[in-house]
């Protein structure tokens, strides 16, 4: 790389749109021109928080950047009355930050502010993480609790994919060739509920899972549990819902609810695998553990 | 491909490839070798910027992805004849070790205070948290950015 003094003054350019090797579109229909002309060669890049580490010192191997940073509209958070969008390029940040989401969904404003660091969250978005779909992603185990649904758009058209099916094995998702995901849809729910997020890893910050936990709990009138959602991460191959669990819980009265043996039926639900990060066997002590202390979190709110 | 950003108040523009990291074109095109390259892979902190008035970790953004974007690193805050707080109080606070860490921390704290000028020791550790010191020196840094935060308030708006 040439060496530039800090004095030279250079000459002033256009923008980064001159190579044919980085794409940045600035609207759905650039966008989806771009899509058709070149699908098979191009390399997603959202945060870049999850790409550049994987590529670190191959980034020149990549042939064709798509960058959805320029998407503006693809930042927006979007409040109807029965539900919430959140566009694929929001970042961990203003998940953590923004009051709307703390309000509705405070298990995502929980787990968004445990991703990494602030160098992280302020690049990192939940679209990536969702289309990273590692085992281990911090915001999967909370979509999957809110019931969320994923927009995906293509140059052909678009589908919508409930979250609990997009995933189907550790990095691996239903997205086909020149799939992205545009948004997150999250339904408002009319009743009271309530919510717990349970990360465990090596390290309070900048610390992959070694295993987490959603919960959410929505209550009817006479407080009893309306809909109950449990969801595991980092102990089976995909964020996985413990329905055995969720089963157990409806109908009761939260303090009814005997605690133990919730906590042992996730401990014998999931699947996990020994790794660097933790044995199995230490997960499913953990995965009673955190259910537990989810579940008290919940009845003390 | 070309680019134009601003780096420390002044404009630039540099040709670039796609593959090029902001750090590469901080270090390397602009010569500003205050920000180090410690792990590459974003987490060690050591090539913390504010870009566009959010840390980010230089390693982790392109430099295409900083066209248009206002940076700010270690040289914009202050050098030898007069030197921000933050660094006046990192070197009163000995917080300073073998340094390789202290412009990604410096430019962390400075995010920190701009965000929030009375820290409680939780919060300078969270705003810290994506910075790591290998000399492990972490007490005299909470230190001394709280006494930076204090010499911010008492110094007045000319010493930010």
């Amino acid at each position: 790389m040439k060496k530039q003094s800090i004095n030279v003054k250079n000459k002033l350019g256009t923008s980064g749109k001159d190579s044919d090797k980085y794409f940045r579109p600035e609207s759905k229909e650039e966008l989806k021109k771009i899509l058709e002309d070149y699908t098979d060669e191009l390399t997603v890049i959202a945060g870049g928080t999850d790409l550049l580490v994987a590529n670190y010192k191959n980034l020149y191997k990549i042939e064709k950047w798509l960058d959805l940073n320029w998407l503006d509209s693809f930042k927006e958070i979007k409040i109807f009355d029965d539900k919430v969008e959140i566009g694929s390029m929001v970042t961990h940040e203003r998940l953590d930050k923004l009051d709307q989401i703390k309000e509705h969904f405070p298990v995502i404003q929980k787990a968004a502010a445990d991703v990494g660091s602030p160098q992280i969250r302020s690049r990192g978005t939940i679209g990536g993480n969702i289309v990273t779909s590692s085992p281990a992603g911090d915001l999967l185990p909370t979509l999957l609790v809110y019931d969320a649904k994923l927009k995906i758009i293509s140059k052909d058209g678009e589908r919508i994919v409930d979250a609990n099916d997009f995933f189907t094995g550790p990095k691996q998702n239903v997205l086909g060739d020149g799939e992205l995901v545009e948004k997150i849809i999250l339904p408002l729910e009319e009743n009271k509920s309530k919510g717990a997020w349970v990360k465990v890893g090596k390290r309070k910050a900048l610390v992959i899972s070694s295993i987490s936990l959603a919960l959410n709990l929505v209550f009817d009138n006479d407080n009893k549990i309306k809909d109950a959602r449990i969801c595991v991460g980092s102990a089976a191959p995909v964020p996985l819902r413990i329905e055995k669990a969720e089963q157990s819980l409806k109908n009761k009265k939260i303090k009814k609810v005997n605690i133990a043996e919730i906590a042992q039926i996730v401990s014998d639900e999931i699947s996990p695998i020994d790794d660097i990060r933790g044995t199995a066997e230490y997960r499913r002590k953990v995965a009673y553990n955190i259910t537990k202390s989810a579940l008290q979190e919940v009845i003390n709110q | 491909m070309k680019i134009s950003l601003t780096v420390n108040g002044e404009k630039r523009a540099l040709d670039v490839k796609p593959e090029t990291r902001l750090l590469d074109l901080i270090r390397d095109d602009l010569g500003l070798t205050g920000t180090k390259e410690g792990c590459g892979k974003g987490e060690c902190g050591a090539c913390t910027v504010i870009m566009n008035n959010k840390v980010v970790a230089s390693c982790l953004v392109l430099a295409a992805q900083a066209d248009g974007a206002e940076i700010k690193t270690i040289e914009g805050l202050g050098g030898k004849d007069k030197l921000h707080p933050l660094q006046q109080a990192f070197i009163e606070k000995g917080a300073v070790q073998c340094g390789f860490c202290i412009p990604g921390m410096i430019m962390s704290s400075k995010k920190l205070l701009d965000e929030n000028i009375n820290p409680s020791e939780e919060d300078i550790k969270r705003g810290l948290s994506g910075n790591i010191c290998r000399c492990t020196g972490y007490v005299k840094i909470v230190d001394a950015v709280k006494e930076a935060a204090h010499k911010i308030k008492s110094g007045g708006e000319e010493n930010v």
